[in-house]
């Protein structure tokens, strides 16, 4: 568990129950509530409990208790697994309780804590508890004192950072997504990938993925809604990309959008593609550190990003002038008469083979490309270069070593893609590079990247793989980052733009 | 059911509020409307069209019983423009969904400018299907109702296929979103309104798969 798993924060019920004592006897231990006492919490109308899941795992969970006739609140308990600690969720928790008691009308938070806890307390302060009093011995049997904690949230702050709840269509290639955030908490992200009918055809085919999305938007929407537990009227606003993508994939996702829009009476934010692919970090992270060096890879794109600010300053620095990494490696796979989509199949039949074994040329790496080219990509070479090795040996009635050929081919993609992110990075003085697209799923190129980072000293992030693939979710975090900025709808007046650039985050 | 959201995007895009009046038997009136005959645009202009019907009419999502759409045939980048965003529409304002063939409506609009046929003539839709072919459908009575079709094909060899079995008269009108929704209450009326929405394409996708190419000459 790291990091890069997505967590879902929601409201926990009774068949939470089951899990939920074995998740307070690995956190408490002797000091745990009987199942009696933990279901009566659950189901009392004066309190309130949040679940946490990550990947589907209860990990977490957290509550409150408000009687209506008392402007008091008490945190009642919060246990996070040790495996899930460390990575702001209880932070996280914790302000989602204290937005909620003050929305119940509490005007003072009190809570408990053992005064062998420095770093739950810790936690505390860092929210604005502060202690008041200690009561001797309150923890039995070990006889620990508890530490009393108030808190007076001020309300202003509390209403000042919205966290509106934004739905987000995705449509540009061949993955009707459909996200739902609150803020930059992921509340769902159902994808539906028409990759298996264009199969045949070893490439997608736009007609083809424009008439699956047609067909996948109404159970994609639904499945979304049903993930989020959420009704269409809870939605504050809708997000949609408009480019760039194929384009009549991306209008039907536009035209979708707008008519919501319209029928829901929400506000409708047509954003950059590109750009939520690196907005989506805010779901695992809170917020996007800038500046950052963002390099996108998918059948697609291949993009180098200078990401000053995520809504107000990002630069195309390079992108592939021919081919994009995902399509060399579909490409490459037919070469190698494997199956759609290529990047596994490369990967698998890369298994054992020796990356070294044929030096597959590296495209636009020469000192001459440096100056027009510097952090321009180009794979169409490369993927002759590997027909025309297949060809010779087979011409000659010689067996070629598929896995030595597969392995120097990923490694020429890998090493050129890591390579110019990690220069880029080196020449703008930026120390972080978020990876984004489904060629991330690549082990090669993670592997590569962790370690020309590492040696770099450049922090590299990798969103959780259903973040890295097209989807909806990172179109709704972009959407509620503009909201949450104050930034005023895009209207209704917006178009499909296959070619879109990178500069403009958001149309209008 | 007394008023609808009617959208096409076969063509143009084309977006009306459609009512029934009081009157039994009462032609249905269109109270609010916008339309582009611009074959391209359509996803630019579907927003701004339904907010603009629905803003003539007076009214908001919620005070509507249906929406329908127009299912083509028509040029597919266009017309799943107006499909996409009927299937929204009536997820957003929890409305059931119904489609009719595009064509219908422009046999609709013949019959309302007064055009009577012969008893052996039948009327030829036909609209551009680009690449210089046709989509076509014939209709014949008193009701015109559709005979042939919807179909694509090349104008001048569906003629031939068409001719010898009488006289034809050409459709002169386009297809407008009021008759989408005129249409809709005949067949609703009639008890055979279709929960059908599904984009007539008539082709399939232009890719055939091939085998890779050799590199080395």
């Amino acid at each position: 568990m790291s990091l890069h798993s997505n967590w879902n924060i929601r409201e926990a019920h009774e068949s939470d129950l089951p899990e939920l004592l074995k998740l307070e006897h690995e956190c408490f231990g002797s000091d745990s509530w009987s199942e009696d006492n933990l279901r009566s919490e659950l189901v009392e109308h004066h309190t309130y409990y949040l679940a946490v899941e990550i990947d589907g795992r209860l990990v977490g969970y957290a509550g409150l208790s408000k009687l209506p006739a008392n402007s008091q609140s008490d945190i009642q308990t919060i246990a996070v697994a040790p495996m899930a600690r460390g990575i702001g969720l209880g932070h996280e928790v914790m302000n989602r309780l204290i937005r909620r008691a003050v929305e119940l009308g509490a005007t003072e938070v009190f809570l408990e804590v053992r005064a062998d806890n420095p770093i739950a307390q810790k936690l505390y302060r860092k929210l604005g508890f502060e202690q008041i009093s200690v009561r001797k011995n309150y923890y039995r049997p070990d006889g620990v004192d508890a530490i009393v904690m108030r808190l007076v949230p001020d309300e202003r702050s509390v209403q000042q950072r919205p966290q509106p709840i934004v739905l987000g269509i995705e449509s540009s290639c061949d993955e009707t997504g459909i996200g739902i955030v609150r803020g930059n908490t992921l509340l769902a992200n159902v994808i539906s990938s028409s990759m298996d009918e264009h199969a045949r055809f070893g490439g997608v085919v736009p007609e083809i993925a424009a008439r699956a999305h047609l067909e996948a938007l109404q159970p994609t929407l639904r499945k979304a809604l049903a993930e989020a537990n959420l009704e269409l009227n809870q939605i504050d606003a809708i997000a949609v990309t408009n480019g760039p993508g194929l384009g009549g994939a991306l209008m039907v996702g536009v035209g979708a959008a707008k008519a919501l829009a319209v029928a829901t009476g929400k506000p409708l934010y047509a954003v950059n593609h590109l750009v939520g692919h690196v907005g989506v970090d805010v779901l695992e992270r809170g917020v996007l550190e800038t500046p950052t060096i963002a390099l996108l890879v998918s059948g697609g794109h291949t993009s180098l990003l200078l990401v000053n600010d995520l809504l107000d300053d990002v630069q195309l620095l390079g992108e592939t002038i021919d081919d994009a990494a995902g399509e060399a490696f579909d490409k490459v796979a037919r070469v190698l008469g494997l199956k759609y989509p290529g990047g596994p199949e490369i990967d698998r039949a890369a298994e054992g083979g020796d990356p070294k074994a044929i030096r597959f040329p590296r495209g636009l790496s020469l000192p001459k490309d440096m100056e027009k080219h510097r952090y321009d990509f180009s794979f169409s070479g490369l993927k002759t270069a590997v027909a025309r090795h297949v060809e010779l040996a087979e011409s000659r009635g010689e067996a070629y070593n598929k896995a030595d050929v597969a392995a120097s081919f990923r490694e020429a993609v890998a090493d050129v893609l890591v390579t110019k992110a990690v220069n880029a990075c080196i020449n703008h003085g930026v120390p972080r590079l978020l990876l984004g697209g489904g060629v991330v799923a690549n082990r090669r190129l993670r592997e590569l990247a962790q370690e020309q980072c590492d040696k770099h000293g450049i922090e590299l992030r990798i969103p959780a793989f259903s973040l890295c693939t097209d989807n909806g979710a990172m179109i709704a975090a972009l959407g509620a980052q503009l909201i949450i900025a104050g930034r005023e709808p895009s209207g209704l007046g917006f178009s499909a733009e296959s070619t879109l650039p990178v500069t403009t985050i958001q149309s209008r | 059911m007394r008023r609808v959201l009617a959208i096409d995007t076969s063509a143009g895009t084309s977006v009306a509020v459609v009512e029934l009046g009081a009157a039994i038997g009462a032609r249905p009136q269109c109270v609010g409307s916008w339309h582009s005959d611009n074959p391209m645009k359509h996803a630019e202009n579907i927003g701004v069209a339904i907010a603009a019907a629905l803003q003539q009419a007076g009214l908001t999502a919620s005070k509507l019983d249906a929406v329908v759409v127009g299912r083509g045939p028509g040029p597919f980048t266009g017309l799943r423009v107006g499909i996409a965003a009927a299937v929204m529409f009536a997820e957003g304002a929890r409305l059931p969904l119904y489609g009719v063939v595009s064509l219908d409506a422009i046999a609709l609009a013949e019959r309302e400018a007064g055009l009577t046929l012969e008893p052996v003539a039948r009327l030829l839709v036909a609209t551009d299907a680009r690449r210089k072919e046709v989509y076509w459908a014939t209709y014949s009575g008193i009701g015109l109702e559709r005979g042939e079709g919807p179909g694509v094909q090349k104008f001048e060899v569906l003629l031939g296929e068409l001719e010898p079995a009488g006289p034809l008269v050409a459709a002169t009108q386009g297809v407008h979103a009021e008759n989408i929704g005129r249409l809709f209450f005949e067949q609703h009326l009639a008890g055979v309104a279709s929960l059908d929405i599904s984009a007539l394409y008539l082709r399939e996708p232009d890719a055939v798969p091939t085998p890779a190419k050799k590199v080395s000459g």
